[in-house]
């Protein structure tokens, strides 16, 4: 009851909270609370006390008054460890659905080194897990990357999670941290179906078969420059090694037939299924290098190859419908 | 490999733990003086294993070894002193747990533990001493406890020593203030319940006296008290500081008259020059307060048998007095508390030159002062009976006569030494027979237990009065150093309407001895004749410069007293401090703390860079002459707009954001702004084409 309540109030707290990509922290959004060690800091400096004031002892006395001193002092560092520090989300590349995507987040403080800084999200895993604590400092006048790891359970767009970012510098005493509601979305592809189905049959060519599709194995006219995809073995090495440009085979050949994925050929099963295994067969195609369309009840997209024309239908099957 | 390479690629928190329990082992080395030996050796020996552990990363022990070792501690705890309660166990436990808890030890989530448990250890390091030495030494402790922790709460990448040791440092040194400024105004409060203060051996003068006594304490150069006297301090032949007085003899021991206190006829009658004096007494664990011949007020409190008219005339001051219980003035002339001395105390009190002692005609009192223990010492007692015979004329000289012949008969035969063995066979009987007639050398109990048995043998009433005499050739910082090596023995004379007189016999035989205040010093220590061979002054003179410290810390720190709080609100202008007005000092203070804390934030969030405030001011300017400028827009893409906006007539403007371009952007660009280039800006845009 207590729990769901104080879930709810974080909740609602953390809402009011401005979506934005890079966040600079200040006085007005990081809090400060002591830690239980904090409170166990104070309630050891009490027993001493009440022990020094009986015993008489003044160097007792002495030494009190400098740790709560110290302890003022602390809180006072702790703040200033987390003010001024600007976050600043890159933004994350999309990723398949129930795999851990990367989120970089830089920090960077303007003046003074900064120690001891954490970052996790700030709900807990569904299950009632922690997500594990992340530390870095940042050098002063400098940046120090950090890198979160995000889960999404579907495919589509998804908000990231709350982030948090505290620390307990210098002692351990007090922790000051802020809530960030990153802007950027990031997108979960169709997790792929395990194990691959087949590929559909080939379709014949549409327009002629006028389309050059480069191929393996087939002979080869001429070189281009090496693009993202080309497999380690269509390097022209011994030209890359007199000029030291990475250049390719250009082994593009006439074709009679194309290779479609299409939305039909997955008949019989759900929405998400079928985009799971369409997303299997273009991660297959990809890897062999093999041109490939896919056509979707409301999207199509032309055969291709590379590493661009695989995101490129890779998003098309996150955000469909 | 070489052992600081070794350290420096040992794992982070191998080396953690070793920085750790090196700070552990600081903080326990000044108990080391009064634990028990098996709880030394077991120390040393955890400790030692542990970071052979940490240093050759080999697991912990396991739980059942240490479960084990804290049944042997709280064990060999019962046995060593038949408690586990109490303070000496209660300490020899903490220290056994501080040092079992390392075992366990996984430095970064477990340095909060050892910081409690280590601040425990120092604040019980303070039951023992707060000396300066020790202060010095626990003052490293928490600063090498608060490095280990900043090094717990630096969790990415290997953090040097050097940069957590400063980060410590630099937060205690922003502590300060707070610390200085608390410890000086927080009310000091009497204990809260009484507890065991720790019954030690006397130093010092007690109420009894054995023959022989005084000749070991003499051996002692332990500071026994200061005096500082507000005007010119009384010749060092007069500095005779009365302890205990001493009338019971049972042939090897004094003790003092059974007869009850201050019987009021015995009026302390005071004269001739006053000496207004502050003493600082060092704790003796004995219940007596040496004070300066003839004190007749203590701090504020005066003698019970004054006559009445010096009785309410209190000239004193009250001013840093840590005196728990009223002295009192025994009716021997002596001032006792209540309660042993345990701590230092410091006092002012007033001393005649003169005065008269108790009473002026015979009575019952005078009865204890003639009697001897029957048999114990039949030569001396015949020899002095023979004396009165073979010389008629003492008896109409009197009592002075009397003296001042015994004074002659030592003057001529005796010496003075402060190793002169033991006299009397083992009950004490004949000791002073072999001194007096014998062996004819001794110290000042030996010439004053004499005198008085030969005195009493002739029926004059007399007594034994044990205290201080003389001081410290120079002066520390103004005060009168009294040491143990200061401890003398002198005899009383009570003659009809004089009352009680001072005889000191030593005098006789030792005038230097009282004169100069020439005491009998041990020899140096080894340190003391090394520099001594260099130059004979150097080493008294930086024992003096070493005591002078001692007395300063003692005074300002280990005794700061409320008195002391209260002087100190009088300086500021509070007419009649009470301790309401502590706490009210206390609340303003740390209200003032917090508002000045919170304006040094505002004006922080204020300052801003001076580039950036140039240029907000400068997109206004120019937001004012119709150009829109962003934030993020650098002067060259600004001088490009402007330039389209007006074209030729842009010129200046054109130039002067170049011109800010390069300042700002180019290598070995300046801090600030030039404010000379706002002026020409302004113009430049007054004067541009709307």
């Amino acid at each position: 009851m207590v729990k769901r309540l104080r879930q709810r109030i974080r909740h609602w707290l953390v809402e009011r909270l401005p979506r934005t990509d890079t966040w600079t922290l200040n006085h007005r959004n990081v809090y400060i609370v002591p830690t239980p060690a904090g409170w166990s800091f104070a309630a050891m400096l009490l027993v001493n006390l009440v022990a020094t004031i009986n015993y008489q002892l003044n160097l007792g006395y002495m030494v009190i008054f400098l740790l709560f001193g110290i302890g003022l002092v602390s809180m006072q560092v702790t703040h200033r460890t987390m003010r001024d520090i600007t976050l600043m989300l890159r933004s994350p590349a999309p990723g398949f659905a129930q795999e851990p995507i990367p989120l970089d987040i830089v920090l960077s403080a303007p003046s003074r080194e900064r120690h001891g800084i954490a970052l996790e999200f700030n709900d807990d895993l569904s299950d009632g897990r922690k997500f594990a604590l992340v530390h870095t400092d940042v050098p002063a006048g400098g940046q120090s990357t950090v890198t979160l790891t995000f889960t999404p359970l579907s495919r589509g767009w998804h908000d990231i999670p709350a982030i948090r970012v505290e620390t307990r510098f210098p002692f351990g005493l007090f922790r000051a941290w802020t809530v960030w509601r990153p802007a950027s979305q990031v997108l979960a592809w169709p997790q792929p179906e395990r194990p691959p189905a087949p590929w559909p049959a080939m379709a014949e060519a549409s327009q002629g078969g006028q389309l050059r599709v480069p191929r393996e194995g087939d002979e080869w006219e001429g070189v281009r420059a090496w693009q993202r995809g080309d497999a380690m073995r269509r390097i022209v090495w011994k030209k890359v090694a007199r000029t030291g440009e990475l250049v390719s085979r250009d082994t593009t050949t006439m074709i009679d037939r194309e290779l479609w994925f299409d939305w039909k050929t997955t008949q019989g099963l759900d929405v998400e299924a079928r985009l799971s295994r369409l997303a299997a067969w273009v991660n297959s195609a990809t890897q062999q290098g093999l041109a490939h369309g896919v056509r979707l009840p409301n999207l199509e997209i032309a055969p291709n190859v590379g590493a661009a024309h695989r995101v490129k239908a890779l998003n098309a099957l996150a955000s469909f419908e | 490999m070489r052992t600081s390479t070794r350290f420096r690629n040992l794992p982070r928190d191998a080396r953690d733990t070793l920085v750790l329990l090196v700070v552990v082992a600081w903080t326990l080395l000044p108990h080391a003086w009064h634990l028990p030996l098996w709880c030394i050796g077991l120390t040393t020996g955890l400790l030692l294993w542990r970071a052979w552990l940490a240093w050759t990363s080999r697991p912990l022990p396991h739980t059942i070894v240490r479960t084990a070792m804290l049944a042997l501690a709280v064990g060999l705890t019962w046995w060593s002193f038949g408690s586990v309660i109490g303070k000496d166990p209660g300490v020899t436990l903490l220290v056994m747990l501080v040092v079992i808890k390392t075992l366990e030890l996984r430095a970064r989530r477990d340095a909060l533990v050892i910081f409690f448990l280590g601040f425990f250890l120092i604040i019980t390091n303070f039951f023992y001493s707060q000396s300066l030495l020790v202060a010095l030494a626990m003052l490293l402790a928490v600063w090498g406890l608060l490095t280990a922790l900043v090094l717990a709460n630096i969790q990415a990448g290997r953090p040097s020593l050097r940069e957590a040791g400063g980060i410590a440092a630099s937060m205690a040194a922003w502590s300060l203030p707070v610390m200085v400024v608390l410890f000086f105004v927080f009310p000091r409060l009497g204990p809260l319940w009484g507890g065991d203060q720790g019954q030690r051996a006397s130093t010092g003068l007690s109420n009894t006296l054995r023959m022989g006594a005084i000749a070991e304490l003499v051996q002692n150069d332990q500071i026994a008290f200061r005096v500082k006297f507000d005007g010119p301090a009384p010749p060092p032949a007069s500095l005779y500081f009365r302890g205990p007085v001493l009338t019971v003899f049972d042939g090897r021991e004094w003790q003092r008259a059974r007869t009850g206190d201050m019987p009021p006829a015995h009026a302390l009658r005071v004269g001739g020059t006053r000496f207004e004096y502050e003493m600082a007494l060092e704790p003796s664990n004995a219940p007596v307060l040496p004070m300066l011949e003839w004190t007749s007020h203590v701090e504020g409190h005066a003698a019970t048998n004054l006559e009445p008219a010096l009785r309410d005339a209190m000239p004193l001051g009250t001013t840093a007095s840590r005196l728990n219980d009223a002295p009192r003035l025994r009716h021997d002339g002596q001032w006792t508390t209540d309660r042993p001395v345990t701590e230092r105390l410091q006092f002012r009190a007033l001393a005649h030159a003169q005065a008269t002692l108790g009473p002026t005609r015979v009575d019952a009192s005078l009865a204890e002062h003639l009697t001897l223990p029957g048999g114990a010492n039949p030569r001396t007692a015949a020899w002095a009976l023979q004396l009165l015979e073979a010389e008629p004329l003492l008896k109409q000289q009197g009592v002075e006569g009397i003296v001042q012949r015994l004074l002659t008969h030592i003057r001529e035969g005796y010496s003075y030494t402060t190793a002169p063995g033991v006299y009397g066979d083992a009950r004490g009987r004949g000791a002073v027979d072999e001194f007096w007639l014998d062996r004819r050398e001794g110290f000042c109990e030996h010439f004053a237990t004499a005198m008085v048995v030969v005195l009493r043998n002739m029926g004059i009433p007399s007594r034994v009065v044990t205290g201080y005499q003389g001081a410290d050739p120079t002066l520390q910082d103004g005060w009168h150093v009294v040491r143990q090596l200061n401890a003398h023995a002198w005899v009383e004379v009570w003659q009809p309407n004089q009352g009680w007189r001072r005889v000191d016999p030593t005098a006789a035989v030792a005038p230097e001895r009282i004169q100069q205040g020439q005491t009998m010093r041990p020899a140096p220590g080894l340190m003391g004749s090394m520099l001594g061979s260099i130059d004979p002054a150097l080493w008294p003179r930086l024992q003096g410069v070493w005591e002078t410290t001692q007395l300063r810390w003692n005074q300002w720190i280990v005794q700061y007293s409320r008195g002391q709080q209260f002087d100190l609100l009088k300086t500021l202008g509070v007419a009649q401090p009470d301790w309401s007005h502590l706490v009210y000092s206390v609340i303003i203070l740390l209200t003032s703390a917090s508002l000045g804390g919170a304006l040094w934030a505002w004006w922080e969030r204020r300052r801003r860079d001076p580039w950036e405030r140039l240029q907000s001011e400068m997109r206004e300017r120019l937001h004012r002459v119709g150009i829109e400028a962003l934030p993020h827009e650098s002067p060259r893409t600004l001088a490009t707009r402007v330039r389209l906006a007006w074209g030729d007539g842009a010129a200046p403007v054109v130039d002067l954001l170049m011109q800010l371009e390069r300042t700002r952007y180019a290598r070995g660009a300046t801090a600030r702004p030039d404010p000379v280039w706002w002026k020409h800006f302004v113009r430049a845009t007054l004067r541009a084409p709307p």
